[in-house]
C-alpha cells in the first residue's frame, strides 16, 4: 500500500460525486416518498408484514433492471429478458413438478441455461452485426413460444421443497430472496468496478474503437455482457418460482419495460459506457414505492404505468434542460472539439443527459 | 408518372447501406437486386410455397369465409402497423409506443362516438389527429431533448398505458366503448363483393377494410418515393448532420416522422377496433413485434435513409400467413412465435451472409 | 511511379547512432497495398523499421500515411505486400494481435474512454490485475510513471472527458509508453501541444531510441523531423517514393519536392477581376457568437476568394456554421449585399441569402453516403423545383444532378450510383455540385481537398478559380498554405476565435507564408497562442472570453 495517502482523496472524490449525483436524487426521493408513505399511512407501513411485502416484491424488479443494466454498459439493449425469465421460471416448475427433479439439481440447470442462452444472443449479435434490438427482439419471441408451449395453459405448482421453503424466509424480516438480490446488485457492482473483465466491458461500452485500439475484443466484451444478463435473468427466476405460489406462461410478460425503467432513471446511458448500479437498485425501489402508494390508495394499477412512463419523460426533459443550461454558462471557445459532442438533437446514439454527474459503475 | 427508374415498385426509394466500406462500386442495379428485389421476391416465393403446404395439408386453408377473409383482414391491419413503424424507422429511429399509440387514439374514437355521438369518419378522423398529436409530441421530446428514441418511446408506452386505461376506466363501465355509429358493422362484415358489383370488380374473400390498407400505402408510398419531405425524411434517416447541413429542416422531420407514426397506429387501432367490434384499452397491445417483423422482412433498415412500402406488405403477409397456417393445421398458437423469431433470424442472416460473400469477391477481384 | 530524382546513391549506413551494418528491421512492410472503393490508399508503400531508430514517415495529405499505420496496427487488412516482424511474417486480424505483438501506437484520432479515470485510460493496454480484479496500487504507480516520463502534472483520478485536447493527447503518448514496445508508431502526436511539451516528447523519443525501441514519427512538422529522425520515407499517392534513407542527406526543400513530386511554383491561373465597386457580397462588422468569436469583421466580394487561415481550433468552421445559421451570434451584424440580416437556420442562408457551406468533414456532414448521387445533389433545390402536395418532378431532378455531374466532372457509372462508393476526390465534388445546383451566390468552402490525391487536387483547384471567376463570392478555409497561396486573393488570419491580421497574397510562397505564420504566432515565439483579449477593445459581447480553458 505504498500509495495509500491518496486512497482516501479517491474516496473524497467518490464521496463528492455521489452527493450530486443521480443516486444522491434517487435516494433523497425514496426517502421522502417512503416517509410521506409511511406517514399517511398511520405508521402501517412500517409494520412487519408491510415491509416483508414490500421487499419481496421488490426482488424481481431489482434483478431485471440489473440484468437490462449490464448489456446497456456495453451500448446493447436485451428485449429478451422477460421471456427469458418466464422460460426458465418455467422450465424449472416443470422440471420440478413434471420430472421430479430436485430443486438444487433444477436450479443448477437454469443457472447454466440462462447464461447460455444470453451468450447465444451475443453470439448472434456479433456473429451477424445486426442491431442488437432485432436479434433479442428475436430471441424474445422464441423464447415466448417455448416457454408457452412447456406450460400451456396450466398453472404448475412446483410443490413444496427447499425452493418454496428459500421463498418464505427471512433474516430479521427481511426476506431472503431480497437479499439475495442485494448481493448479487453488489457483486454486480464490485464486478464493473473492480474487475478487469468489468472494466474491459465498460472500456467497450463508453468508445468501442478506443477499447479495440487498446486490445480489448469488444466481440467478448458483448457476448460477456449478454451471457451476465442471462446469468441474472436465471436469479431472477428462480427467486420468482421460490417466492410465486405457481407460475404459468404469462410470468415475465410485465417484465420488459420495468427493466428498463430502472437503469434509465437511474442513470445508465444508452449509449454504453457508464451504468449505475446504486442508482437502478434505488430507482426500482421508487418504482416498487409507486405501487405501494397506489395500492394505498386504492387507485387504479394503470396508475403506476402512468406515473412511471411520465417520471423517466420528465427526467430525461429536465436532465436536458439542466445540461443546456450548463453549456450556456461554461461556454468557451471550443477548443476540444473532439471530447465535445456535437449538437446534434437528432442524435440516436447519444447518450442519455440524465443528470450531470454519473458514477461509472 | 414521369416514366423513370424501371423499379419493381415505386415506393422503393432509399438504398440499403452497403455492408462493408470495401464494397467494390457495383452498378445500381445489381446492388438492387441483391439486397432490395431479391429480398422481396424471397418473401414472395415463400409466402407462396406456405400458401400451397398449408392448404395441401388442410384444405380449409382455401375456405373465404373461414381461412382468406381473416387472412386478409388480418394482413391488412398488420401492414398498417408495420407503416406506422416505417415512418419512425426513416428516419432511424423506432416507436415502440405504436400500440399504445393506437390504443390512445382508438380511445379518442370511442369518446367521439360513444359521448359526442359523431358519424363513423367525423370519429376516425378525430381519432387520427389524437395520434398525430401524441406522435408529434414524441417526436419534439425526441428532438428537444436529444435522447435515445428508444427511450422516450417507452417512457411513452408507459404513460399512454397506464393513461388509456384509466381513461376507460373513468369513462366506462365496461371497460370499453361499444357504441357503434352508422356503417361500423358493414365496414367489418363486408367484403368487396359487397361494396363492388359482386364477382365484377370484388370478391368475397377480401375484405373490404383491405380499402384502408391500400390507400395508406399509396399514400406513404407517395410521400416517399414522390415528395421533397419524404425524401427529406429519407436523408435525415442517412445521415442527420449533413442533412441540417444541407438546409433540411431537420427537427420538423423529426417529429414530422412520428407523428406520422401515430397516426397511422391510429389507423390501425380503428381497423382492429373494427374487425373486432369495440373499442378498448386492449386495443394495439399486440402490436409491437409485428411492427418490426413487417417492415424488416421487408428490407426497411433500422438503421434510417431506405424504406420499402410494398416489402412491408409482404413481410406482413408473410407473417400472417404461418399464423394462420398454424391455426388451420391446429398446431397451437405456442409454436408460432418460435417459428417467427426463427424466420427473423434467418432473413437477416442470409442478408448478413449475403454480404459477406460480397465482401469477399470484392476482395478477390480488386 | 518512378523513384524521384536520384538525390543519392544506395542506402548507406551513415548515421552515426547506427552500428556498422544495418540492423535487420524488426518491422517491415513490403509493397503494401490497400485499396478502398474507388481510392487505392496504398499501392506498394514499403517501410522498414530498425531498432534503436527513429524513422520519419512523410507524405502529403492523403498520401496515405495513416492508412498504412492502421494497416501496420491490424486495424485494417492488407490487400497486398507482405508484413513481418522479426523476419517472420505476420498476419494480424485485429489491433489487439499487435498490441501483443509489441506494437505501441498512438493514431491520429483521440481514442480515449471519456468516463474512464486518467490513470485508467493510461493502462487500458494492460490492466495491472491480481486474481482478476484491477490492481489499483499498481495501476495508479504505472500511471504515474508514464505520467513522470512526460514531466506531467495530472490527477491520476480525474476523468479524461474532462481534459483539454492537449491534455487528452499526453495522456495517449503515455499510454502508448505504458507498454515496453518495440515498435512505437507516432501519427501526428504533436498536434495539439505546446512547444514546450513537443520538446519533452522529442526527448522521450530519443531516449527510447537510445533504449533500443524502434520509432516511427508521422508529423506535419518538419522541424520535428530533422529534429529526431534519423530516416525517412515519404509516400505519395500511397507509393513509397523515398525508402528509409537517411535524413540528413536531403534538406527540407529535397523532401519537401519529393513529397509533391515536383517542383512547388505557384500555379498560374488565368487572370480574374474583383468587382471592386458596390457592397460586398457578404460583410460581417465586429461579429461576435456564441461559440466565442469575437469582433470578427472581414468582407468578400464578387468574384473574390478570401483565404481565412488559421490552426485547428482556431474557430474557422465555428465562423463558417454560426454564417449558416448553426450558432447564435451574440453581436455585431452580418450584411449580405449591403443589406443587414439575421439568419437562423441553414435554409434561410440557402433560400433568401444564396449562402452555401462545403464541410470540411464530407463524410460526416456534407454526404449521405449511402444514397444515390441524385438525392445528394439534389437536396438543395428540391424546395425550388417542388410542385403542388411536395411533388418533386423526378425528371426535373435528375437533369439538374446530370448537368452539375457534368459540369465538375464527377466520374460515375450512373446517376444512381452510391455516393459512399466515389473516391474521395469524386465525393467532394459531389458535395459542392449540390451548393452549385442551389444557385449559391456565397461559397464557404471549407479544407476542400484533405485526403484527396494530388492531381485530383490541382483540378479542384482550377475548379474553386473558375468559380470565382464565373462570379461567386468564396471564402476559402485551409489549413493548406499551398492551396492558399494558389487561390486567395487576401489571406485572413484566425486565431483564438478573432481575425488577428489580413496578409494580401503576392503569390510568393516564401513571403506570404511566413507573413501568415508571424501573425499565427502572434510575436513568433512558436508556442501555442494563448488567450490575450485585446485590452483596447472592451466589447461587452466578447465578455466571456476563454477565461475557464485547462
Amino acid at each position: 500500500m505504498s500509495t495509500a495517502h491518496t486512497i482516501p482523496a479517491a474516496y473524497r472524490a467518490t464521496l463528492g460525486r455521489f452527493t450530486r449525483s443521480t443516486e444522491m436524487t434517487l435516494f433523497a426521493v425514496g426517502t421522502i416518498g417512503f416517509t410521506i408513505l409511511a406517514a399517511s399511512s398511520h405508521g402501517s407501513l412500517l409494520r412487519g408484514n408491510a415491509v416483508h411485502g414490500i421487499l419481496i416484491y421488490l426482488t424481481v424488479p431489482i434483478l431485471i433492471g440489473l440484468a437490462q443494466l449490464v448489456v446497456l454498459a456495453v451500448g446493447q439493449m436485451n428485449l429478451s429478458v422477460g421471456t427469458l425469465g418466464g422460460f426458465l421460471a418455467v422450465l424449472i416448475a416443470v422440471l420440478m413438478a413434471d420430472h421430479g427433479v430436485p430443486a438444487p439439481i433444477a436450479i443448477a440447470i437454469v443457472l447454466v441455461a440462462g447464461p447460455a442462452i444470453g451468450a447465444v444472443n451475443g453470439l448472434l449479435v456479433v456473429a451477424s452485426r445486426i442491431n442488437g434490438f432485432i436479434v433479442t427482439l428475436a430471441t424474445m419471441t422464441i423464447l415466448g413460444g417455448l416457454q408457452y408451449r412447456l406450460a400451456g395453459t396450466r398453472t404448475i405448482d412446483p410443490g413444496s421443497s427447499s425452493l418454496a421453503r428459500l421463498g418464505d424466509r427471512s433474516v430479521f424480516n427481511i426476506p431472503v430472496i431480497f437479499l439475495i438480490a442485494l448481493v448479487l446488485a453488489a457483486a454486480l457492482a464490485f464486478f464493473l468496478r473492480r474487475a478487469t473483465a468489468g472494466r474491459r466491458l465498460l472500456a467497450s461500452g463508453g468508445n468501442p474503437l478506443a477499447a479495440r485500439l487498446s486490445g480489448i475484443s469488444n466481440d467478448r466484451s458483448v457476448i460477456v455482457a449478454h451471457a451476465l444478463s442471462g446469468l441474472i435473468v436465471a436469479v431472477a427466476a428462480i427467486l420468482t418460482v421460490a417466492s410465486a405460489p405457481g407460475v404459468n406462461k404469462s410470468i415475465g410478460g410485465d417484465w420488459l419495460l420495468p427493466s428498463f425503467a430502472a437503469p434509465i432513471i437511474g442513470g445508465a446511458a444508452l449509449a454504453g459506457g457508464s451504468v449505475s448500479v446504486l442508482g437502478a437498485v434505488l430507482a426500482a425501489f421508487i418504482v416498487r414505492l409507486v405501487d405501494v402508494a397506489r395500492a394505498q390508495y386504492s387507485l387504479d394499477p394503470s396508475w403506476v404505468n402512468f406515473t412511471v412512463g411520465a417520471v423517466v419523460l420528465g427526467t430525461v426533459l429536465v436532465g436536458r434542460i439542466r445540461s443546456s443550461r450548463q453549456d450556456r454558462i461554461g461556454r468557451a471557445p471550443d477548443r476540444d472539439s473532439t471530447l465535445r459532442p456535437e449538437p446534434r438533437p437528432d442524435d440516436q446514439a447519444k447518450p442519455l443527459p440524465t443528470a450531470g454527474a454519473r458514477s461509472t459503475s | 408518372m414521369t416514366g423513370h427508374t424501371p423499379a419493381p415498385d415505386d415506393a422503393d426509394v432509399g438504398r440499403p447501406r452497403t455492408a462493408t466500406d470495401s464494397a467494390p462500386a457495383v452498378p445500381r442495379w445489381a446492388g438492387r437486386w441483391s439486397a432490395g428485389t431479391a429480398q422481396r421476391l424471397g418473401l414472395v416465393l415463400v409466402g407462396a410455397a406456405l400458401v400451397v403446404l398449408f392448404g395441401s395439408a388442410r384444405a380449409s386453408f382455401y375456405d373465404q369465409q373461414l381461412t382468406v377473409f381473416p387472412l386478409l383482414r388480418d394482413i391488412a391491419v398488420f401492414t398498417v402497423v408495420g407503416l406506422s413503424q416505417l415512418a419512425t424507422m426513416s428516419i432511424g429511429h423506432m416507436n415502440l409506443a405504436v400500440g399504445r399509440m393506437a390504443a390512445f387514439s382508438a380511445m379518442f374514437m370511442g369518446i367521439a362516438y360513444q359521448q359526442w355521438h359523431l358519424p363513423l369518419y367525423a370519429g376516425l378522423a378525430v381519432g387520427l389527429l389524437a395520434g398525430a398529436a401524441i406522435g408529434a409530441l414524441t417526436g419534439w421530446i425526441i428532438s428537444a431533448t436529444g435522447v435515445n428514441s428508444f427511450v422516450v418511446t417507452l417512457a411513452m408506452d408507459f404513460a399512454l398505458l397506464g393513461l388509456v386505461s384509466l381513461t376507460y376506466s373513468q369513462l366506462t363501465t365496461v371497460a370499453a366503448f361499444t357504441a357503434k355509429p352508422a356503417g361500423m358493422d358493414e365496414l367489418r362484415g363486408y367484403s368487396m363483393a359487397d361494396v363492388c358489383v359482386g364477382n365484377v370488380c370484388g370478391s368475397p374473400a377480401i375484405p373490404q377494410i383491405l380499402l384502408f390498407t391500400i390507400v395508406a400505402m399509396l399514400l406513404v408510398g407517395y410521400l416517399y418515393s414522390r415528395t421533397r419531405t419524404g425524401r427529406e425524411l429519407l436523408l435525415v434517416g442517412s445521415n442527420s448532420t449533413a442533412a441540417r447541413l444541407s438546409g433540411v429542416p431537420v427537427t420538423r422531420r423529426v417529429i414530422g416522422a412520428h407523428a406520422l407514426s401515430g397516426m397511422l397506429a391510429g389507423l390501425a387501432g380503428f381497423m382492429l377496433a373494427v374487425t373486432s367490434g369495440s373499442f378498448t384499452a386492449g386495443i394495439g397491445s399486440e402490436f409491437m413485434i409485428p411492427s418490426f417483423l413487417g417492415p424488416v422482412l421487408g428490407g426497411t433498415l433500422l438503421t434510417g435513409g431506405a424504406v420499402s412500402v410494398v416489402g412491408t406488405l409482404l413481410g406482413t403477409s408473410l407473417v400472417q400467413v404461418i399464423r394462420q397456417g398454424l391455426t388451420t393445421l391446429g398446431t397451437g398458437l405456442e409454436n408460432l412465435n418460435i417459428y417467427l423469431g426463427v424466420i427473423l433470424l434467418l432473413a437477416l442472416s442470409t442478408d448478413r451472409i449475403r454480404s459477406v460473400v460480397s465482401a469477399r469477391r470484392a476482395v478477390a477481384h480488386p | 511511379m518512378t523513384h524521384p530524382a536520384a538525390h543519392t546513391g544506395p542506402t548507406k549506413p551513415a548515421e552515426p547512432a547506427e552500428p556498422a551494418e544495418p540492423a535487420e528491421p524488426i518491422l517491415s512492410a513490403d509493397r503494401l497495398a490497400k485499396y478502398f472503393p474507388g481510392v487505392r490508399a496504398l499501392d506498394g508503400a514499403t517501410l522498414h523499421l530498425r531498432a534503436g531508430s527513429v524513422h520519419a514517415l512523410l507524405g502529403e495529405n492523403g498520401a496515405g500515411k495513416s492508412t498504412l499505420i492502421k494497416v501496420v496496427t491490424g486495424l485494417y487488412r492488407p490487400d497486398g505486400g507482405r508484413l513481418a516482424l522479426d523476419g517472420t511474417p505476420i498476419d494480424f486480424h485485429s489491433p489487439q494481435d499487435a498490441v501483443r505483438a509489441g506494437i505501441s501506437v498512438v493514431h491520429q484520432e483521440r481514442n480515449v474512454i471519456p468516463e474512464f479515470s486518467v490513470a485508467e485510460n493510461i493502462t487500458l493496454r494492460r490492466i495491472p490485475s491480481r486474481r482478476g480484479l484491477v490492481d489499483r496500487d499498481r495501476m495508479r504507480a504505472q500511471a504515474r510513471r508514464c505520467l513522470d516520463l512526460l514531466d506531467l502534472d495530472l490527477d491520476l483520478d480525474t476523468r479524461v472527458g474532462s481534459l483539454s485536447t492537449a491534455q487528452v493527447q499526453l495522456v495517449e503518448i503515455a499510454k502508448a509508453l505504458s507498454t515496453d514496445s518495440k515498435v512505437l508508431l507516432l501519427d501526428e502526436p504533436t498536434s495539439a501541444l505546446t512547444l514546450r511539451e513537443t520538446d519533452r516528447l522529442l526527448d522521450i523519443v530519443r531516449r527510447l531510441r537510445d533504449q533500443g525501441t524502434a520509432v516511427l514519427l508521422v508529423s506535419h512538422k518538419l522541424e520535428e523531423v530533422f529534429a529526431v529522425c534519423d530516416t525517412v520515407t515519404v509516400l505519395r499517392d500511397g507509393v513509397s517514393v523515398l525508402e528509409g534513407e537517411p535524413i540528413a542527406a536531403y534538406s527540407r526543400e529535397d523532401i519537401v519536392g519529393v513529397m509533391v513530386g515536383r517542383a512547388h511554383t505557384a500555379r498560374e491561373f488565368a487572370p480574374r477581376t474583383v468587382d471592386p465597386h458596390g457592397p460586398p457580397m457578404l460583410e460581417l462588422d465586429a461579429l461576435s457568437t456564441a461559440s466565442g468569436h469575437c469582433d470578427v469583421s472581414l468582407d468578400v466580394r464578387r468574384g473574390e476568394i478570401v483565404g481565412l487561415y488559421g490552426l485547428v481550433g482556431a474557430g474557422r468552421t465555428e465562423l463558417a456554421k454560426a454564417l449558416m445559421g448553426l450558432d447564435r451570434v451574440v453581436g455585431g451584424t452580418i450584411r449580405v449585399r449591403g443589406e443587414d440580416v439575421r439568419i437562423r437556420n441553414v435554409g434561410q442562408a440557402l433560400n433568401t441569402h444564396r449562402i452555401g457551406y462545403v464541410p470540411e468533414n464530407r463524410k460526416e456532414e456534407g454526404l449521405f453516403l449511402d444514397q444515390p448521387l441524385t438525392m445528394n445533389i439534389a437536396v438543395t433545390v428540391w424546395s425550388r423545383i417542388r410542385r403542388s402536395l411536395g411533388y418533386i418532378p423526378a425528371r426535373r431532378e435528375r437533369e439538374l444532378a446530370a448537368e452539375y455531374t457534368e459540369r465538375l466532372g464527377i466520374r460515375v457509372s450512373g446517376p444512381s450510383q452510391l455516393v459512399g462508393q466515389l473516391s474521395g476526390g469524386n465525393q467532394q465534388k459531389v458535395s459542392l455540385a449540390k451548393w452549385l445546383a442551389a444557385r449559391t451566390e456565397i461559397l464557404i468552402i471549407d479544407e476542400p481537398t484533405v485526403g484527396i490525391d494530388v492531381r485530383t487536387k490541382a483540378a479542384f483547384h482550377q475548379l474553386i478559380w473558375q468559380l470565382a471567376a464565373d462570379g461567386l463570392a468564396i471564402l476559402l478555409i485551409t489549413s493548406d498554405l499551398p492551396e492558399m497561396v494558389t487561390l486567395a486573393d487576401r489571406v485572413l488570419v484566425m486565431r483564438d476565435h478573432r481575425i488577428t491580421g489580413e496578409v494580401p497574397n503576392t503569390h510568393d510562397y516564401a513571403s506570404v507564408s511566413q507573413a501568415v505564420i508571424r501573425l499565427i504566432h502572434g510575436t513568433g515565439s512558436g508556442s501555442l497562442p494563448t488567450a490575450a483579449p485585446d485590452p483596447s477593445n472592451p466589447d461587452p459581447a466578447c465578455g466571456f472570453e476563454p477565461s475557464n480553458r485547462p
